[in-house]
C-alpha cells in the first residue's frame, strides 16, 4: 500500500526532547551579550517579511496600514523618511510623524492614500500640483506649480488631518511612497521586535484604510488608542496619587 | 579655532537667568575632540570656571545640558545629560535621562544648554530653533511635574515640544530633588532639581525644526550607523530589555544574581518579588511600550492599575531601580502601592533611588529605636505599609514639619543627626544613597558605586574599562543599552567608526580610550580638589561587616581584599597614585596640564 503523502513536517517526528534543546539554543543566543562579529541573518525581516513566499516577488506597497497600539513612539519612521527625502535627519520634513495624545498613546499620522483623493480633488492648479503616480500609488508634488503657503487647499481638503507644511518653503508636505518601497515601512519592521509586532505594514490592497482610517484625525485616534489600552483611564486623564499642596513661597 | 566639520554646530546656548539674556558660546572642535559633550564638556566648564569649594547653588554655578555628536543622527543615540556641581554631595556630578530631548535640542540648532545665573522669581524657558523666551512660571510654581509638563504643551500649543521640569521637591530645596523629562524620564541622583529651583528655573521646553546634524562625510556614516543599529537589534537588548524592559530583572537579579535589595539591604532573599516584579506587571499592568528617539530597545513600559484605591493610575515602571527601591527594599507586597509610590516621586520630582534609601532607612531606625514617632511627626514606618511611605514622600517633598526636613537631609547627615549607632546601616557612598544592586551579591558592581564620579551611582560602569567606556557612553550621550553592553570588547571600534566619518575625526581606537580617561580623570581632579581620595572610596560599613544571610550568593561579604584589588584595578588603569590622585605625568599624557597646580594644592591642603 502507497505511503499517503504528508507534508514533510508532518511527517518528521519532534520529540519532547528535541523541542527543548531548540528553545535551549535560542535562550544561549539570547544571553550572549558580548561583540558581535557577523551580522546574522535578519529575524525581524524574515518574520515580518512582506514576500509571499521564498523566490516570489514582493508585493507592491500601494497602501500602508498602521497597528498604532503597536506604535513605541521611536520616531524611526520619522528620522528614514526625512534621510530619504532630504538627505538629512531631520523630523520636521518628514512626511509621517507622531502625533502624542496626552502623552499616553502616540500616533503615527500619514497619508492613507485615498482612491478618491480629496487632496488632489481640491489642488487648484491647472495642472495640479499634486498627482498619483499611477504605478506606485505614491502623490508626487510638483514644486513649480504648488502655491504653497498661501494656498493650502490640500491641507484643509484632507480628512485625516494628515498634511502639513514644509517649514522650509511653505509647500505641503506629502507622502510619494518612495517611489514603490516606503522607507518608513522598512524602518519600523526592522525595530519590530516587540511583543506584539510591527506598527507600519504596506500592502497592494487599500481594504480598510480607504473606509476606516481616512476619516479618523489624529486626536480621535489618539482617544480611541488611549481608550483601548488604559481602560478605566479612557480620558488620559493624570491621577496623581499624592495630594499637592497649595503653593508656598521660599 | 576650528569649527567642528560634522556632528556638532560649534554652538552652545548660553542662558543668563539673573540678567534674563542668552547668547552663543562657541566651542571648537579641538574642544569638541577631546570632551567631547554632555559629560565630558560639562566636566571641562567645570574644571576650568570653578575653583576648589566652590558653593554649587552660586548664582553663577552652571547646569549645563547636553545632547552628544550622535544624538539627532541615524545612530542609536538618544541620551541627555546633565552636569553640574551637586549640592548634594558637592562633587562633579551628571544625570542622564532618554525621550526625545537631545535630538530636539540638536534639532533646534545646538550643541548644549549652558544655564547659569538666578531669576528673581520663578521662570521657564521656551526654546524654540534659535529664539529663547523667559516666561513666568508664577502659576507653575507649586504644581508637580506632570501638571507643569501639560501647561508647557498648553501654553506653547504644540504637544511635540519636549521639555524638562523639577516638581515641589526641587523648589523646596530638596537636594535629591531631580529633572523629569517628559513627564516619564527622570535626570536624577545629582541634586539637578534642586540648583533649578535654587534658580527659581520651573523648567524649560524645547522645540527644533530648523536644523539638521551636519555630517561630514554621509555615506560612510550612514554605513556605520547602520552597524550600529543591526548590532543593537540582535544583541541582548533586543530580546531582554525589549520585552521586560529593566523590571524583569527584579526576578532575574532575586533568584539567580543574588543581588537584589531587600529592607534596606539587610539581605538579598524576598520571594514575594514575584508580586512586585517583571512577571507581575506583564500579567496585570503593562499595556504599552515606548522607545526613546530612534531607539530599537523601548525599555519603558507603560501601564494603567484596574481596580482598588489606585484604579486608573496611568504610570511607567516599574523598572529596576525604582521598583527595587521602592518596592523590596521597604518589603511591599502589593503591586498598585508600589506603582503608586514611584509615581508620587516623579510627580514630585525626586529622585525615587534616593527617596527609597531614606524611606528604607528610617524604617530600620524605627525598628532598631534609633527614631522614634516623635520624629518623625507621629509618622511610624514599618514594612510594607505603604499609605505611611506615602505620606513620608510628600514630607519629604515639601520639607514639611519635622519629619521633612529630616528626611530631606539624606541618609548620611540623618545618620549624622541621629547617632544611635545608625551609622551602622546608613547605606551611602560619599553622602549618596546606593541603587538596587547589593554590592556583596554583585561585586563588580562595588567599582560603579565608589571609584565613579558621582558616588553611590549604579551606573558608572562595572570595572575600570567599564568606567572609562560609560565616560564615553555618557559624553557621547547614548544609551549603555545600545552601546557597551551590546558591543563589550567591540565598543571603541563601533564608536570610532561612527565618530570618524560624522564629525571628520581621524580617531583610532587608542583615541576612544585616551577621551574615555581624560574625561574620568578630569573629573577625579574636580573631586580631589573637594578633598576626595580613596578614604572615600569605600562601600557602606554594612558591607564589609554583615554576611548576606539567605538567597543564592549566601554568606558573601565584601572583604578588605576585593576593596584592595578593586583600588588596585581601577588607579592602575586610569593612571592615579595608590592614593586615588591623578599623577603628574597622566595629567600630561591626557593633555590636563593645566590642572597640575590644581592637584598639587589640594595635596598640600588635605595632606594626601
Amino acid at each position: 500500500m502507497e505511503e499517503k503523502k504528508l507534508p514533510d513536517v508532518l511527517k518528521k517526528e519532534t520529540t519532547r526532547r528535541d523541542f527543548l534543546r531548540g528553545t535551549a539554543a535560542a535562550a544561549g543566543s539570547a544571553i550572549a551579550v558580548t561583540a558581535i562579529g557577523g551580522i546574522a541573518p535578519k529575524k525581524a525581516e524574515a518574520q515580518y517579511s512582506v514576500q509571499t513566499a521564498p523566490g516570489t516577488k514582493p508585493y507592491a506597497q500601494k497602501y500602508r496600514f498602521a497597528e498604532r497600539q503597536n506604535c513605541t513612539g521611536c520616531r524611526s519612521c520619522e528620522f528614514a523618511c526625512s534621510l530619504f527625502h532630504t538627505g538629512n535627519v531631520r523630523p520636521a520634513l518628514s512626511r509621517i510623524y507622531l502625533a502624542k495624545y496626552k502623552d499616553i498613546v502616540d500616533v503615527p499620522v500619514m497619508c492613507w492614500h485615498c482612491d478618491d483623493a480629496p487632496c488632489i480633488a481640491a489642488c487648484p492648479t491647472t495642472p495640479k500640483a499634486i498627482q498619483k503616480d499611477p504605478k506606485t500609488n505614491g502623490i508626487v508634488l510638483n514644486e513649480k506649480i504648488c502655491l504653497g503657503a498661501k494656498c493650502m487647499k490640500c491641507q484643509e481638503a484632507c480628512p485625516a488631518k494628515y498634511i502639513r507644511g514644509n517649514a522650509d518653503t511653505g509647500q505641503p508636505l506629502i507622502c510619494d511612497l518612495c517611489g514603490g518601497d516606503p522607507q518608513c515601512v522598512k524602518a519600523c519592521m526592522e525595530q519590530a521586535g516587540n511583543p506584539q509586532g510591527p506598527c507600519l505594514q504596506g500592502r497592494p490592497v487599500g481594504i480598510g484604510v480607504n473606509m476606516a482610517f481616512r476619516d479618523v484625525t489624529p486626536d480621535q485616534a489618539g482617544k480611541d488608542l488611549a481608550n483601548l489600552l488604559f481602560y478605566p483611564n479612557v480620558e488620559g486623564k493624570r491621577v496623581v496619587p499624592a495630594k499637592t499642596k497649595t503653593k508656598k513661597g521660599r | 579655532m576650528a569649527t567642528p566639520k560634522g556632528g556638532n554646530f560649534g554652538k552652545v546656548l548660553e542662558i543668563d537667568l539673573s540678567k534674563q539674556t542668552f547668547k552663543t558660546r562657541p566651542v571648537s572642535d579641538e574642544i569638541l575632540q577631546q570632551y567631547i559633550g554632555g559629560r565630558g564638556l560639562g566636566a571641562y566648564y567645570a574644571v576650568t570656571e570653578y575653583k576648589a569649594g566652590k558653593n554649587a547653588l552660586d548664582e553663577d554655578a552652571f547646569v549645563f545640558v547636553g545632547p552628544g555628536p550622535l544624538s539627532g543622527t541615524m545612530a542609536v543615540s538618544h541620551r541627555t545629560c546633565f552636569a553640574h556641581k551637586s549640592p548634594y554631595t558637592g562633587l562633579m556630578t551628571h544625570a542622564e535621562t532618554g525621550a526625545h530631548l537631545a535630538s530636539e535640542i540638536k534639532f533646534a540648532g545646538w550643541d548644549g544648554l549652558y544655564i547659569k545665573g538666578r531669576a528673581r522669581k520663578p521662570i521657564w524657558l521656551s526654546i524654540v530653533n534659535d529664539k529663547v523666551e523667559f516666561k513666568d512660571a508664577s502659576k507653575m510654581w507649586g504644581k508637580t511635574t506632570d501638571e507643569t509638563h501639560e501647561m508647557m504643551v498648553k501654553e506653547m500649543k504644540d504637544p511635540e515640544i519636549r521639555t524638562a521640569v523639577i516638581g515641589p521637591a526641587g523648589e523646596n530645596g530638596v537636594p535629591f530633588a531631580c529633572i523629569i523629562v517628559e513627564r516619564y524620564r527622570a535626570a536624577a541622583r545629582s541634586g539637578t532639581g534642586m540648583v533649578f529651583g535654587d534658580k527659581k528655573l520651573k523648567g524649560f521646553a524645547v522645540r527644533g525644526t530648523k536644523y539638521a546634524v551636519p555630517v561630514a562625510d554621509n555615506a560612510k556614516f550612514l554605513a556605520a550607523a547602520r552597524v550600529n543599529k543591526e548590532g543593537n537589534m540582535q544583541g541582548e537588548a533586543w530580546e531582554g530589555i525589549k520585552k521586560w524592559g529593566t523590571g524583569g530583572l527584579m526576578e532575574l537579579k532575586h533568584f539567580l544574581h543574588g543581588s537584589l535589595i531587600v529592607k534596606n539591604y539587610t539581605t538579598t532573599w524576598y520571594p514575594d518579588v514575584v508580586k512586585l516584579g517583571g512577571e507581575e506587571a506583564m500579567r496585570t499592568f503593562w499595556k504599552r511600550h515606548a522607545a526613546c528617539t530612534n531607539c530599537p530597545t523601548h525599555c519603558l513600559k507603560l501601564g494603567v492599575i484596574r481596580g482598588g484605591k489606585y484604579s486608573g493610575l496611568v504610570a511607567e515602571g516599574p523598572e529596576y531601580e525604582s521598583g527595587g527601591l521602592l518596592g523590596t527594599n521597604l518589603g511591599m507586597t502589593k503591586f498598585d502601592e508600589m506603582i503608586a509610590l514611584i509615581e508620587a516621586c516623579d510627580a514630585y520630582g525626586l529622585d525615587n533611588i534616593s527617596t527609597g534609601g531614606v524611606l528604607g532607612f528610617a524604617t530600620e531606625a524605627m525598628e532598631k529605636g534609633a527614631l522614634k514617632p516623635t520624629d518623625l511627626d507621629g509618622l511610624k514606618p514599618k514594612w510594607n505599609d505603604g499609605d505611611t511611605y506615602m505620606e513620608m514622600i510628600r514630607k519629604i517633598a515639601y520639607q514639611e514639619g519635622k519629619a521633612g526636613k529630616l528626611m530631606a537631609k539624606g541618609v548620611k547627615k540623618m545618620a549624622q543627626q541621629i547617632g544611635k549607632g545608625s551609622e551602622a546601616y546608613a547605606n551611602h557612598v560619599k553622602g549618596k544613597e546606593l541603587a538596587a544592586h547589593d554590592p556583596r551579591g554583585d561585586k563588580i558592581r562595588a567599582y560603579s558605586y565608589t571609584m565613579g564620579t558621582c558616588g553611590g551611582d549604579h551606573h558608572e560602569g562595572q570595572g575600570p574599562q567599564a568606567l572609562g567606556m560609560t565616560a564615553m557612553a555618557d559624553s557621547l550621550c547614548i544609551c549603555s543599552f545600545t552601546n557597551f553592553l551590546v558591543y563589550g570588547a567591540g565598543t571603541d571600534k563601533v564608536t570610532t567608526d561612527m565618530l570618524n566619518p560624522l564629525c571628520g575625526w581621524n580617531w583610532k581606537t587608542e583615541d576612544y580610550w585616551t577621551t574615555a580617561k581624560r574625561i574620568m580623570t578630569a573629573e577625579r581632579v574636580f573631586n580631589v580638589r573637594e578633598g576626595i581620595s580613596s578614604k572615600d572610596d569605600r562601600l557602606p560599613i554594612r558591607m564589609y561587616k554583615e554576611k548576606l544571610p539567605a538567597g543564592p550568593r549566601k554568606d558573601a561579604i565584601f572583604t578588605d581584599a576585593d576593596q584592595k584589588d578593586m583600588e588596585t584595578k581601577t588607579y592602575n588603569f586610569f593612571g592615579w597614585d595608590a592614593k586615588g590622585i591623578p599623577t603628574e605625568a597622566t595629567l600630561k599624557a591626557y593633555g590636563l596640564d593645566y590642572l597640575i597646580a590644581d592637584v598639587n594644592a589640594a595635596k598640600k591642603k588635605y595632606n594626601l
